[in-house]
Order: C-alpha cells, then sequence, then structure tokens
C-alpha cells in the first residue's frame, strides 16, 4: 500500500527568499536529520520549544570544555571567566529586551518566573480583599500560584472571558475588572489560539483605571511573544515579564523575570541559600542586592552562556519580518487546512498579529491519533490541552493537535503537511 | 518463541505483513472497530480508567458463562482502542490462569510497540498488568 497522492495547490507567500531560508535552516543541525522511512524531519512544535542554532549549541559545548567553573565566589582564573560570561550573559539578554541588566533576575523559564511573582512580590504586597486579574486564555503557569495565593491570602481572582465569536478577549469585562485590580497577570501571545492579545490597551488600561485609579501592578507572560517579536521591557510599561530562553532559540532550564529595582527590593527571596547569600549567623541571614537575591543556588551558568548566544543569533534579524514569515506560514496554511473535509481549526488567523500557532481537531480522528499519524510522515506536532485547560473549556474542547512554525520553517514544509493531513483524513477520516 | 493463543498468534502476522508504519495504523484502526465487547461510555468510571494514557481508555474484565476470560473495553482514541480490541480478541475465552501467565511482548511481535509513543507504550503496559493482575485474582478465586 502507498500514500496516496494528491495535487494540492498552494500559494504560501514567501518572505524569505529561498538563498536566505537555506542560510538560516544551516544553523540548525538538527533540521537535517531523517525521521522513519528516510522522511525528512518537519518540525512544527515550536511553540512547545524551538530547535537551536549550532552557535547555542556551541557556546554551551564551549563553556563546558574551556570554561566550566562555579561563579562569583572562588578567584581562579575559571570562575572569573565564567562570572564574566554569565553577568556578560544578562548584560546583554537585558539589553535585547531593552532594559539595563540590573532588571534581569534569571529563572529556570516562564513558569518559575511567574510564581517568583507569586511567591516573591505577591505575598510581600497582596493582603485579603486584594484582586487579581487574569484571563480564561492564560497556561496554567499564570493561573495556579493565584489561586494557591488566593487560597492562602484571601485575595480574589477575576478571569477575564473569552468571546467565543471572536476568540479574543471580551474588553469590556476587561475594563470593569481592573477598576479595583491590584495585579493584572495577562498573556502575550496565546499557545493554543496563536492570538495576540491587545497587550499595549491592557497595560494602559490597568495602569490608568487599575486599583481605583492609582494604578494596578502587570505581569505580562511574553513566552510566546518573545520568538516573534521584538520586546521592549521599558518601552512595554508593564511590571513583570516572564519569558523563557529555549522558545527563541535558546537552552531550555533558563529563562528570565525582568522587573524594575525599586520594585525588586520590595520582593521577598523565593528560594534561599547558595548565590543569593550575602551572610549568614545561627541569629539570620542577609541576601545579596538585585537580581542576585533571588538566584539561590549555582544558577544555570552554561544556559546563561546558551541563551546569550541565540539574542546574538537574534538579533540581525528584523523581528518584524520574522514575524511576517511566520504568521503567514500559519495563516495559509490554517487556510488550506480549513478546506479539508472534517478539519476544524482554533483561532484567528486572520488578525495580522497572529502567532505561528494553528490548533486543529478532525471530527473523527483522535487528536492523539492525527499526531501519531503525522508523526509517521515526519511531522512533529503537538497534541493535548496545552496546559491551558480552562481555554480547551472555553473552546468547548478537551484537546487539540497543534502545528506552529518558526523562522526555519518553510512554505515546502507547510505544503508537504497539508498533503500529508489531507492524506491522513482520506486514510483515517 | 512465545506460543501465543491462536487468535493472537493470527493477529500478529497480520501485523507482520503490514508495509510501514502508516499500514500498521490502519490495521489498528480496523481493529479499533472490531472490539469483542465494547464498554459504553456511560460505564467509563474513574475504577476501569486505564491509569498513565494521556487519552481516555477504560477496560473490565469479566467471566462469561463458561469461566471463559472476556475483556470489556473502549477508548476515546482509535489506536488504543485497537490496541484494546487485539488484547480482548486474543484472550477472549480463556482461562484466567492462562491469561495471568501471558507476556506482554506480542506489541513487539507485532512491531507495534516501536510506532506508539512512551505515554502511550506505559499506558499500554499499565492496561495489560491490569489485565493480568485480575486474571490471577480470578484464577486464584476459582
Amino acid at each position: 500500500m502507498t500514500d496516496t497522492r494528491v495535487e494540492i495547490q498552494l500559494s504560501l507567500r514567501d518572505t524569505m527568499d529561498d538563498a536566505r531560508m537555506k542560510a538560516i535552516r544551516s544553523d540548525f543541525p538538527i533540521l537535517t536529520r531523517t525521521m522513519d522511512g528516510g522522511r525528512p524531519l518537519v518540525y512544527l512544535d515550536n511553540a512547545a520549544t524551538t530547535q537551536k542554532p549550532r552557535q547555542v549549541i556551541e557556546a554551551m559545548n564551549s563553556y563546558y570544555e574551556n570554561t566550566n567553573s562555579n561563579v562569583h565566589r572562588a578567584v581562579h582564573t575559571l570562575a572569573g571567566e565564567a562570572t564574566e560570561g554569565y553577568e556578560n550573559a544578562r548584560t546583554e539578554i537585558a539589553a535585547y529586551f531593552g532594559a539595563p541588566r540590573d532588571h534581569l533576575i534569571f529563572t529556570s523559564g516562564t513558569t518559575e518566573a511567574i510564581n517568583l511573582v507569586a511567591y516573591g512580590w505577591a505575598r510581600a504586597n497582596l493582603s485579603k480583599g486584594d484582586v487579581i486579574v487574569t484571563t480564561e486564555m492564560e497556561h496554567h503557569a499564570d493561573i495556579v500560584p493565584w489561586q494557591i495565593l488566593s487560597k492562602e491570602r484571601g485575595i480574589e481572582i477575576r478571569y477575564i472571558p473569552l468571546e467565543r465569536d471572536t476568540l479574543t478577549l471580551d474588553m469590556d469585562a476587561f475594563e470593569m475588572a481592573v477598576s479595583d485590580a491590584n495585579l493584572v497577570c495577562v498573556v502575550h501571545t496565546s499557545n493554543v489560539l496563536g492570538v495576540r492579545n491587545d497587550i499595549e490597551k491592557i497595560i494602559q488600561l490597568s495602569k490608568s483605571k487599575g486599583n481605583g485609579g492609582k494604578g494596578a501592578f502587570v505581569m505580562i507572560d511574553a513566552a510566546q511573544a518573545a520568538p516573534h517579536e521584538r520586546i521592549n521591557f521599558l518601552e512595554m510599561n508593564c511590571d513583570f515579564l516572564a519569558l523563557s530562553s529555549h522558545k527563541m532559540g535558546g537552552p531550555t532550564g533558563i529563562g528570565g523575570l525582568f522587573v524594575r529595582p525599586e520594585i525588586m527590593e520590595t520582593m521577598d527571596p523565593f528560594i534561599t541559600g547558595g548565590d543569593m547569600i550575602e551572610t549568614v549567623t545561627l541569629e539570620g541571614s542577609t541576601f545579596q542586592k538585585g537580581p542576585q537575591k533571588f538566584e539561590a543556588g549555582t544558577p544555570r551558568i552554561a544556559e546563561a552562556f546558551g541563551w546569550h548566544a541565540a539574542v546574538e543569533w537574534l538579533s540581525p534579524f528584523d523581528m518584524k519580518e520574522v514575524h511576517e514569515h511566520i504568521s503567514n506560514l500559519a495563516r495559509e496554511t490554517a487556510a488550506k487546512m480549513s478546506t479539508i473535509p472534517g478539519i476544524k481549526i482554533y483561532g484567528r488567523h486572520d488578525l495580522e498579529s497572529c502567532s505561528g500557532v494553528v490548533s486543529f481537531l478532525h471530527e473523527k480522528i483522535h487528536a492523539e491519533d492525527l499526531a501519531h499519524l503525522l508523526d509517521s510522515g515526519g511531522f512533529a506536532v503537538r497534541t493535548g490541552h496545552h496546559c491551558a485547560q480552562p481555554l480547551m473549556e472555553a473552546l468547548g474542547v478537551s484537546s487539540t493537535a497543534r502545528i506552529s512554525f518558526w523562522i526555519y520553517n518553510t512554505k515546502e514544509e507547510a505544503n508537504s503537511f497539508v498533503e500529508h493531513l489531507t492524506n491522513i483524513v482520506k486514510r483515517f477520516g | 518463541m512465545t506460543n501465543w493463543p491462536a487468535p493472537l498468534t493470527i493477529i500478529i502476522n497480520e501485523f507482520k505483513e503490514c508495509f510501514d508504519r502508516m499500514e500498521r495504523y490502519e490495521l489498528l484502526f480496523e481493529y479499533a472497530e472490531k472490539l469483542p465487547h465494547e464498554l459504553q461510555t456511560e460505564k467509563w468510571t474513574e475504577e476501569n480508567r486505564v491509569k498513565g494514557c494521556q487519552s481516555e481508555a477504560h477496560v473490565e474484565c469479566k467471566l462469561d458463562g463458561n469461566g471463559g476470560f472476556q475483556i470489556h473495553g473502549a477508548a476515546d482514541a482509535n489506536l488504543v482502542q485497537g490496541l484494546i480490541a487485539i488484547l480482548a480478541i486474543g484472550v477472549d475465552g480463556l482461562l484466567p490462569s492462562q491469561v495471568a501467565c501471558l507476556s506482554p511482548n506480542f506489541v513487539d511481535e507485532m512491531d507495534v510497540k516501536a510506532s506508539l509513543t512512551p505515554s502511550r507504550a506505559n499506558g499500554f503496559l499499565n492496561m495489560f498488568e491490569m489485565i493480568r493482575n485480575t486474571a490471577a485474582n480470578m484464577s486464584e478465586g476459582a
């Protein structure tokens, strides 16, 4: 039995010319891998984690081969080089996000960054009766810490609903809810719908109308935004910005929380010991100042080197062009997919701001089965609730299949994905 | 080489003839339609849910009027339901003591295990273990 070949005419616009795309792809060794049956890997799970350019892999290898040492304490040469590299990474990564180095706390990723806001800032600054506004669109990492805090401290949580017809946040509900909010926590770009929220308006409303007009604190989950657009923390004017390295070409295990120093000073340490300590006596302890106060234990040194290499790799790109390339792939692939019998798309790919995510289901083929069948063709896709169960409930489903594009994906890959999906539906639907 | 029950041997051979992974999946989809004792969704409970399986899968073991083993099951994903069906067909009517001695290696023989994600392979092994334990208990009680 052989694949039924179908003729599909796609007209994906390609904003990256072939030579440029070839150069980009040549930086990613994993993209040359072949899968079952000698099929090329088509990696479409970028919203979960992106692949890493060789510059990132080499930076981490080089660190371990030449520099490996613990940072901040020892006086030997290796420790000095490791410390310099680690702190230089902080400077350059912070600069990439438009902030001075003392605004960036390294965390394990977005989840720990949000938990740091909850355990470090909110516990020290919010009390019974205070209000946190968040949304139905959030990742579990931006729901559960607030639920735990709410239970502990009697803090009220208000969830802004998704407008079922537009799949965007109900901004009227937001405007009403924010009036006495102390903290607003919103995802910048949905990991399920590909919808980019009107973050600028959300921050402006939170600052002008929140907390009875005194202004609410704002935390933005930018995990899905950083791979798509150039974010400037200071221009954005939020109070906390959480993101992950591994979704923008960097290694797993590191991310960051951007916070202004005057707010950082009002935060308590979340995890204690190791690198965050200044002095310890049997009577008590004092802590380091600035970001280091929140970086307990031995920090993620090799990962910082790797993330630094990732922002250096991304820096020469015009991120508006990158976004256009990715969103065009998503938009036109979603359009083609929606013509396949039984396929339903979840998202708003008609919006210019849409990310590279396309969530979908088939009326008869279970999402997990779809993922297995797509994998047999070399297509790496995601299935499940994507750590966004309240959003799944709002959509009336328990899970979806999801493809997500990034900078190295091509129109040929998008075409072959649609072709393979069409074959699957013909054969199994 | 293990001696499988005759119905299971037939199925194993059928899978061995498959050309590629897609054909094996197609066959699993076909078996998903052949559940000998389908467990209706209203009978899906936490007690009969297969743990460690990402999709919903439910299995109950019973004895027929002659003391023969029966697997009643179903899943929301066809690949999982296909595996349940193969197991249910393979052991249908056997003595519980025979089921208790069965090895899960037949999925390797079918070359299906390599096509499953670790979570699905674990889910299958959990299901298999649950069935084998139930069969062992039934056998002791007989």
